[in-house]
C-alpha cells in the first residue's frame, strides 16, 4: 500500500487514542507539544512506533517540533520519507 | 543598596532594580523584562484580591509553562497568597483532588484545560488564559490577559513575611494519595540563595526551564533565576532537536533535567561533537541516579566545551538536599555528593544514631528549607518531620528535620552514596508515586477487583510502573477488559502513572493479616 498523508495521518491517529488520549481525536493541526498532550518520552515511543510501521529512519535533527508539533506535521514527515 | 532577601518579591525588587529593561524571561519568541515582570505581576496581585483573595489563601496555576504562569506564581506571592502549581499534566480527577485538598478557591488556567475540569473543582474566580472557556467553570471569569494589563494598583500592600506560606508542592509518598509540602517564604528565598551559590549563577546567566514549575526542581530554575537576576528561557518541548535549537538559538548557559533528559540530549551526540556547546556553563542532575553509561557519554560530549557537570539529590519535602561538585565528577554515578550550604545532613540508623562512615542508614535533612510540613495531614507530617535527634534536650525549641526513607551511606570523605528505599514508594522520570494512587485509579474503572502496583527498576526512567490485577466478572475476556482498562487509565491520569503491563491474575495473594500481599507478589513479578 503506497503511504500518503492520509493514511499516515490515520496511523497516527490510531496510535494516539491508544496510547496517550485514552480514546479521543484530537484535531490535525492541533498543537501536541506545545499544550502538552504529547510528552517527549511519548514521542520518542512514537517515533520507534512510525519507523517500525512505515519502516522509516527520523533523523536527530528531524526531531523536533517543527515534525511532530501536529498530527498533519507527523503524517507529512512520514509522506515524505516514504516517497 | 540591595534589598534584604526575606521574601519572593524582596528577589523581584532586587532585579528589577538592577535593571528593569533586563530580559527576565523569554516564552518562544517573546521577551519579558524584569520591568515587565513588575507590572504585570502587580496588576494580576491587584485583580486577585478584587476576586476576594485573602492573606494565606491558595490560588492554583492550571498552565502549560509560559509567561502567564511565571506571572501568576509572583502575583499570588504579592497578593499575600500562596500559589499553587499544577501539573500541566493532570486530568480533571487528580485537580479536582487537589483542589479540594487545599481549597482553591481561585485558580489561573489555560482554557482548554479549564474546560474540561469537573464543575464543582472551583467556587471561586478563575482567571482563564485564550478563550473563554465553555464548560467546567461554576464561578465567575476574568480574562487573564485584561487582568495582567490592566495597571490597577492594589487595594492594599499585603506585608509578606520569611515565615508566611509561599507555595505547596504536590509530591507522592510510599502510601495514600499525593501530598501538599507547604513552603514558606524563607524555604524558597534559602533554596534560591543555596543552589544559586553553588551553581555560581550571575544576570549574564540564561537558564533553561526544561522541567515542569510544578516540580520543586524546575522551580528552583525561576528562583534561581529571579534571585540573580538572570534571563529565564522557557522550553515547553524536549524532543531532542528542539532542545538542540534552544541550547544553541539562546546561548544557555545552565541546564538542569532529570536522567530522561539528559537521553533525549544524547541523540544529538553528533551534532554537540561537531559544534561543541561551548557557552553551556554547566548541566545540573536532579531526580535519579544518570545510568553509568549516559554519565559518562556526558562527560566526554561535554567535556568538549568545559562544561560542569553537577549531581543533585532532594526531596520536596526540603527542596534540595545535597550536591555533588563538578570537579568530584568521577565518583561513581550513586554518590550524591554532600550537604547544599547552609544545611546538615545526617545519616542516622534504626537506634536514632549517627551511622558509622559505610554503614547504611536514613538520610536526614537538617537546615532552613525544611518545609512546614504535608497541608492538613498532621499524621504524615509526624512521621516525615521529626524532632533534631541530635539535638541536645536542654534546646526547648523543637526544630523539626526530614526523614527523607532513602537509605545512603556516607564515606570517610563525607561524600554520601545512595543506596535505595525500603518503602514501595514509585519514581518514575522524576515523578513520585505511590501504589495506592495507582491501585486506586485501576478500581476506577469499574472492571478491577483487586489490584496491586508496584516499581520495577528501569535505569531509563527510574522505575516501570506494573500492575497486577484482578478482574471483577463482567463477562468480558481478558484482553478486552485489559485495553479497557488501559483507556481508563491514559484518560484520567497522567502519563507516568499508566502502567507499563497490567498482568490479569485469577486471585491475588494475601499476607496474614489479609491484605494484598505486594511484597510478594512484586518479588514473584522480579523472578519471572
Amino acid at each position: 500500500m503506497a503511504v500518503n498523508t492520509e493514511n499516515a495521518a490515520a496511523a497516527v491517529q490510531d496510535w494516539l487514542r491508544e496510547n496517550v488520549t485514552g480514546g479521543r481525536e484530537v484535531a490535525e493541526d492541533y498543537a501536541l507539544i506545545d499544550n502538552g498532550v504529547l510528552t517527549s518520552l511519548q514521542t520518542v515511543e512514537l517515533v520507534t512506533f512510525l519507523e517500525d510501521r512505515f519502516d522509516i529512519m527520523v533523523e536527530e535533527d528531524e526531531f523536533d517540533e517543527e515534525n511532530f508539533g501536529s498530527v498533519q506535521a507527523i503524517a507529512g514527515l512520514v509522506a515524505s520519507k516514504t516517497s | 543598596m540591595a534589598h534584604p532577601e526575606f521574601t519572593l518579591q524582596d528577589l523581584l525588587r532586587n532585579s528589577v532594580e538592577r535593571g528593569p529593561e533586563r530580559v527576565a524571561v523569554v516564552d518562544g519568541k517573546a521577551e519579558h523584562t524584569y520591568g515587565d515582570l513588575d507590572h504585570q505581576s502587580l496588576s494580576l496581585a491587584t485583580a486577585l484580591q478584587e476576586a476576594g483573595v485573602e492573606k494565606g489563601d491558595r490560588v492554583g496555576v492550571y498552565l502549560e509553562k509560559s509567561w502567564e504562569a511565571i506571572v501568576a506564581m509572583l502575583a499570588a506571592s504579592r497578593a499575600g497568597a500562596a500559589y499553587v502549581n499544577i501539573n500541566p499534566l493532570f486530568k480533571p480527577p487528580q485537580v479536582a483532588y487537589l483542589a479540594q485538598d487545599c481549597d482553591i478557591r481561585v485558580m489561573i488556567g489555560d482554557s482548554a484545560r479549564l474546560g474540561e475540569l469537573e464543575p464543582a473543582t472551583i467556587s471561586g474566580t478563575t482567571f482563564y488564559k485564550g478563550e473563554a472557556p465553555e464548560a467546567g467553570i461554576s464561578g465567575e471569569l476574568v480574562n487573564l490577559a485584561e487582568a495582567l494589563e490592566s495597571g490597577d494598583a492594589p487595594v492594599e500592600e499585603r506585608e509578606v513575611s520569611e515565615v508566611d506560606l509561599a507555595t505547596i508542592l504536590y509530591t507522592s509518598g510510599s502510601t495514600g494519595m499525593p501530598k501538599g509540602v507547604a513552603t514558606s517564604q524563607r524555604n524558597v528565598v534559602s533554596g534560591a540563595q543555596i543552589v544559586s551559590t553553588y551553581l555560581e549563577n550571575t544576570p549574564e546567566d540564561r537558564i533553561l526551564s526544561a522541567l515542569p514549575l510544578n516540580f520543586d526542581a524546575g522551580m528552583s530554575q525561576f528562583t534561581t533565576a529571579l534571585r540573580v537576576g538572570a534571563t529565564l528561557v522557557l522550553q515547553r518541548s524536549r524532543l531532542p532537536g528542539d532542545l538542540m535549537k534552544a541550547l544553541r538559538r539562546h546561548g544557555i548557559t545552565g541546564l538542569t533535567g532529570v536522567p530522561p533528559l539528559w537521553a533525549l540530549l544524547l541523540r544529538s551526540t553528533k551534532s554537540i561533537q561537531e559544534e561543541p556547546l561551548s557557552h553551556l556553563r554547566y548541566i545540573a542532575n536532579t531526580g535519579g541516579r544518570i545510568p553509568q553509561a549516559n554519565l559518562d557519554e556526558l562527560k566526554r560530549l561535554l567535556g568538549l566545551s568545559g562544561t560542569k557537570i553537577y549531581r543533585m539529590y532532594g526531596l520536596t519535602e526540603a527542596f534540595r538536599s545535597t550536591y555533588l561538585p563538578p570537579e568530584e565528577g568521577d565518583r561513581e554515578s550513586s554518590c550524591i555528593g554532600k550537604a547544599i550550604p547552609n544545611t546538615e545532613i545526617l545519616v542516622v540508623n534504626k537506634e536514632g544514631k549517627e551511622c558509622a562512615p559505610g554503614e547504611p542508614g536514613e538520610l536526614v535533612h537538617r537546615g532552613p528549607t525544611v518545609a512546614m510540613g504535608y497541608w492538613g495531614n498532621e499524621e504524615a507530617t509526624r512521621r516525615a518531620y521529626r524532632p533534631n535527634p541530635l539535638a541536645p534536650p536542654e534546646l526547648l525549641d523543637v526544630e523539626r528535620v526530614v526523614y527523607s526513607g532513602d537509605t545512603v551511606s556516607r564515606d570517610e570523605d563525607d561524600y554520601l552514596y545512595f543506596i535505595g528505599r525500603e518503602d514501595a514508594m514509585i519514581k518514575n522520570q522524576g515523578y513520585r508515586l505511590s501504589p495506592e494512587e495507582v491501585e486506586n485509579l485501576l478500581l476506577g474503572s469499574g472492571l478491577v477487583h483487586e489490584a496491586c502496583a508496584f516499581g520495577v527498576e528501569n535505569p531509563d526512567v527510574g522505575q516501570d510502573v506494573i500492575a497486577v490485577i484482578s478482574l471483577r466478572d463482567t463477562g468480558e475476556d481478558n484482553g478486552s477488559a485489559v485495553d479497557a482498562i488501559r483507556q481508563h487509565v491514559i484518560k484520567n491520569a497522567p502519563p507516568y502513572m499508566v502502567p507499563k503491563e497490567i498482568l490479569v491474575r485469577d486471585d491475588l495473594p494475601k499476607t496474614g493479616s489479609g491484605k494484598i500481599d505486594r511484597k510478594g507478589i512484586s518479588s514473584a513479578y522480579a523472578n519471572g
